[in-house]
């Protein structure tokens, strides 16, 4: 009785598999960062109509993409910050970085009442080493001449997961400190001197929403999405800017190197944002390892070269990511076809 | 007193306050159990209240969300999301992909991890007096306190890299069966101490061979308690999401391949959570995930009251 | 070895197979076969200890033994240390009190259900109930306590933003609940009826036949159940994540953020690298090393008061 009833279940589920198309659809799999996941899907999904090839990404963090190339279990990584001359080397060939889109940081706060607020590189950074404890401190009230700031204790919320997000923050304390350069540093986890920690962007942007007086740090896909009020940056040139795609974008139209490793905080362009970045796809530089098949290769690159063309690149903006600047998405390009598969070039 | 004796109910007298009431002793010994009975009430009470608080919040949270499409399309992109969101319409796509994929795991999990568990089980009860039946279920229950993320590392390292060569189905289920296998062991072993002893001896003595001893008296007596072990370990992996992150990745699409990613709801219920234009589908996953377990509660309660002699 | 004679198979009528079976000592096969599966548990455990083991290697010769002691976690560049410290204390913190909790909640839901209550109605609905609780994903519990309980606890004035050691303690007390209620249950039910009804014949109250009659017999099942409770307190990760504050402080009180050992795992390990990476495996190491030490004393503290 038992043995029929399992027979006709095996029969049930072999049947089930049967049916199911066994597509010859090719099918990549990349894991990495978080922070552009909601661009990739949305990218990914729209290519899999066009190109009947199925993507699947994991958001695991960047440096479980980045473990997961090394480890050959994926066909490609991303990742929000570009490895280091060590990092490289530690990888078992020589990989390179493609530039998908870029991103901000914004600084969230929640005062009620208050819509607007400006903020100086030291200024921000005394807040975050807790210099500034309190939200009518002089400093921020000259910045600020219209805008009455309650007599209120200012909680730090800071990530408590590693994240790119927080390495681009970091990154730009330490260009405009040499206090935190030297004594906290950057990463994508940091020895925060005070504050608290949540999980995940929404976890900032949650515990920043429900507690008064708080002022965090958020990924811009987020704070775009949920129209989260943020403060005004006074960038490198002086002048006080708003966080959005065009201020985003502004800080990738300078000098980048040739394998577009470069942090964009900082940057001295008239209109940029000071805190942005971008975010890198990454791949061997020779595509056969591992008995890897050319029509594999083939699809990897393609997809690739897709998503920094006009293709990929339409669907950042409508997501809420700043797309590539016309000379990076060309210098991305060239890359792409500097990748090999035994030594001969894959796109032409 | 009270005579409210049947066959097979049990007989439970209660002390009336007519008779002996003069005694101190029996005064105290009444005072001590009625308040026993308001303590097992009051937090009783509590439980019951936290449990409705939890389930009303999910429910009154996830309810908009669930719908036909819920159960039958792939999880939506954030593009269609946020348009749908900013038009205050019920966001579309489902979770078809996550829930397709969870099945599979968990049924892969559970042929692997049930069969074994059991049979540990019975071992640890066959040879309680050995000290190697003891070091097993030390393990058993040390494994129960690993972290589910470190659970994930070790099917990465062992099964990812080296034999999957990617993330696969196979490296999640193994995952998820090595979650189970300390309940289910217990749960199997503590079950089969239950058995009366005498039933086991009945058996012997007509001349039973062992294996028939097991498989006919003592897993059919101790049903229920298996059945509650398993129950318990299936609940505990359908809702695991760090194991599955390093192990399957996920899946926009239902995949039936044993090699390649799947996804699976909790996974999906992660990505929901950090995307901004998803948020709102993390409540209409867990309502799925709970009537799913519930499902699973009710047809094994069904099962053990048919096997009932 | 086997008699395969078609003689004997005619005369009694019994297939090959019947044949074979009835010569083969049934016995010393299942108990060979019983053998091999308890195998699987230890090459579980051993392929768990020496990967943990491979992957902390760099860490423990960079911080011996200091590591168990040292409250700092930098992750700075160029000036990387790290100790488990305060990940240790927050983590036995939390489940103790988490424990704590739960044990009351459990202990009273079980007799509810499985005594009190027992056959009713209610008592089906109630243990369905809380055994749904055990199917809710970590992720729910977190974001219910994020979003439910952290605001009760700001207005009750008892923390200035809700995180910390008690909120995520009482998350965790619910989530451990049908673990210890589950297999109590049916240990208790399993009681024989003829012990209880002797109790009650010579005159004992509810109680007293709880104590004296259901509790030792059922004491087993129910210490198993609330061992496996607290070595899912011990090891959850997302819950408690969402809700400790995630500082890297030693608690100094109820109130206060901390950090558990699982939790500062799953958020780090994404992102981690070289000797951080090391350090947050030596964590699990010790995890599972402190997870032995804990159930030990625990059973040896049973087994001397009983």
């Amino acid at each position: 009785m038992i043995m029929k009833k399992i027979k006709l279940l095996v029969a049930a589920f072999s049947l089930l598999m049967a049916a199911c198309p066994m597509a010859k659809a090719q099918s990549i799999s990349g894991a990495g960062a978080t922070f552009p996941q909601p661009f990739y899907n949305t990218a990914f999904m729209a290519y899999d109509h066009l190109a009947h090839t199925k993507i699947t990404y994991g958001g695991i963090g960047s440096g479980g993409g980045i473990r997961s190339l090394k480890d050959k279990v994926v066909d490609f990584g991303a990742s929000d910050a570009f490895l280091s001359n060590e990092e490289m080397k530690e990888m078992p060939a020589s990989i390179v970085h493609i530039p998908t889109c870029s991103g901000a940081v914004v600084i969230a706060f929640n005062l009620p009442g208050i819509n607007q607020i400006k903020l100086t590189p030291n200024v921000l950074t005394e807040i975050f080493t807790g210099n500034i404890k309190n939200w009518n401190h002089p400093a921020l009230k000259k910045l600020n001449p219209g805008v009455r700031f309650p007599n209120k204790e200012i909680t730090v919320v800071h990530r408590s997961d590693g994240s790119g997000t927080t390495n681009m923050f970091t990154d730009y304390l330490c260009k405009v400190s040499g206090y935190w350069k030297s004594r906290i540093g950057s990463g994508k986890t940091v020895n925060w001197p005070c504050g608290i920690g949540a999980k995940g962007n929404p976890g900032v942007a949650g515990t920043v929403h429900q507690t008064v007086g708080s002022i965090g740090y958020i990924g811009s896909e987020y704070a775009f999405a949920e129209r989260i009020s943020s403060a005004l940056l006074q960038n490198k040139s002086g002048r006080f800017i708003k966080a959005s795609i065009a201020s985003t974008s502004a800080a990738g139209k300078g000098k980048i190197p040739a394998d577009t490793r470069v942090m964009l905080t900082n940057s001295p362009a008239k209109d940029a944002y000071p805190i942005a970045g971008f975010t890198w796809l990454i791949i061997y530089k020779e595509q056969h390892y591992n008995g890897r098949s050319m029509a594999q290769a083939q699809a990897t690159l393609r997809l690739l070269d897709w998503m920094t063309g006009r293709g990929g690149q339409s669907y950042a903006s409508k997501t809420n990511y700043a797309p590539l600047p016309p000379q990076v998405a060309a210098r991305a390009k060239a890359i792409l076809r500097t990748v090999t598969y035994g030594g001969k070039r894959i796109l032409k | 007193m009270d005579q409210t004796t049947t066959l097979n109910k049990e007989y439970i007298p209660t002390l009336s306050d007519k008779e002996d009431s003069g005694n101190l002793l029996i005064r105290r010994r009444k005072l001590k159990d009625r308040l026993f009975k308001i303590a097992a009430m009051f937090f009783s009470f509590i439980t019951i209240a936290m449990v409705f608080l939890i389930i009303g919040s999910l429910l009154a949270k996830g309810f908009k969300q669930i719908n036909w499409a819920f159960f039958t399309q792939v999880a939506p992109d954030t593009f269609s999301a946020m348009m749908a969101k900013s038009s205050g319409q019920v966001i579309p796509g489902g979770i078809v992909n996550g829930i397709l994929g969870s099945i599979y795991l968990v049924a892969l999990a559970s042929a692997m991890a049930v069969p074994f568990g059991i049979l540990i089980g019975v071992y640890i009860y066959e040879n309680s007096k050995k000290r190697y039946a003891a070091i097993i279920r030390d393990i058993a229950d040390i494994l129960q306190g690993v972290p589910s993320i470190v659970i994930g590392i070790i099917a990465y390292i062992w099964i990812v890299v080296p034999l999957t060569k990617g993330y696969s189905v196979f490296a999640g289920s193994v995952a998820l069966a090595i979650m189970m296998l300390p309940l289910i062991v217990r749960s199997t072993e503590e079950s089969l101490k239950m058995v009366p002893e005498t039933l086991k001896e009945a058996a012997i003595a007509l001349g039973t061979p062992y294996y028939k001893v097991i498989l006919r008296v003592l897993i059919p007596s101790s049903f229920s308690g298996l059945m509650g072990g398993i129950l318990l370990a299936i609940s505990r992996v359908l809702g695991e999401t760090a194991p599955l992150m390093l192990t399957t990745l996920g899946n926009p699409q239902v995949n039936w391949h044993l090699e390649k990613p799947v996804s699976a709801v909790p996974l999906l219920i992660w990505q929901f959570y950090n995307d901004p234009n998803m948020v709102d589908l993390i409540w209409s996953s867990a309502i799925f995930l709970m009537g799913f377990v519930l499902i699973l509660n009710l047809a094994s309660r069904w099962i053990c009251a048919k096997k009932k002699i | 070895m086997f008699i395969l004679s078609l003689d004997i198979r005619e005369q009694y009528e019994i297939s090959l197979l019947q044949l074979i079976l009835m010569q083969v000592n049934s016995d010393k096969i299942l108990k060979r076969v019983l053998f091999a599966a308890s195998l699987i548990i230890l090459l579980i455990a051993a392929a768990m200890v020496f990967s943990l083991f491979k992957g902390s290697l760099p860490s423990i010769s960079k911080f011996g033994w200091g590591f168990l002691f040292s409250p700092e976690w930098d992750p700075t560049q160029g000036r990387e240390h790290y100790g488990a410290l305060l990940f240790i204390v927050g983590t036995l913190l939390t489940s103790v009190v988490a424990l704590i909790i739960a044990l009351p909640l459990a202990f009273f839901t079980s007799l509810f259900v499985a005594e009190y209550f027992r056959g009713t109605k209610i008592a089906t609905v109630v243990s369905t109930l809380v055994d749904l609780l055990a199917g809710i994903p970590s992720i729910i519990y977190g974001l219910w306590g994020f979003y439910m309980l952290r605001p009760l606890i700001v207005t009750l004035g008892l923390s200035p933003q809700g995180f910390g050691v008690l909120t995520s303690a009482l998350v965790l007390a619910i989530m451990v609940v049908p673990y210890a209620t589950s297999l109590s249950n049916n240990t208790i039910m399993m009681v024989p009826n003829e012990l209880k009804e002797a109790a009650y014949s010579l005159g004992a109250t509810r109680l007293e036949v709880i104590r004296n009659v259901i509790l030792p017999s059922a004491r087993s099942g129910m210490t198993a159940s609330y061992i496996l409770a607290f070595g899912r307190a011990i090891g959850e990760t997302l819950a408690v994540t969402m809700l400790i504050g995630n500082e890297n402080i030693i608690p100094k009180g109820l109130f206060s953020t901390g950090n558990t050992m699982a939790s500062v795992i799953a958020n780090q390990f994404g992102e981690a690298s070289g000797l951080q990476l090391s350090s947050l495996i030596e964590i699990g190491l010790l995890l599972f090393v402190m997870t032995t030490l804990i159930n030990a004393a625990g059973k040896y503290i049973i087994k001397k008061i009983a």
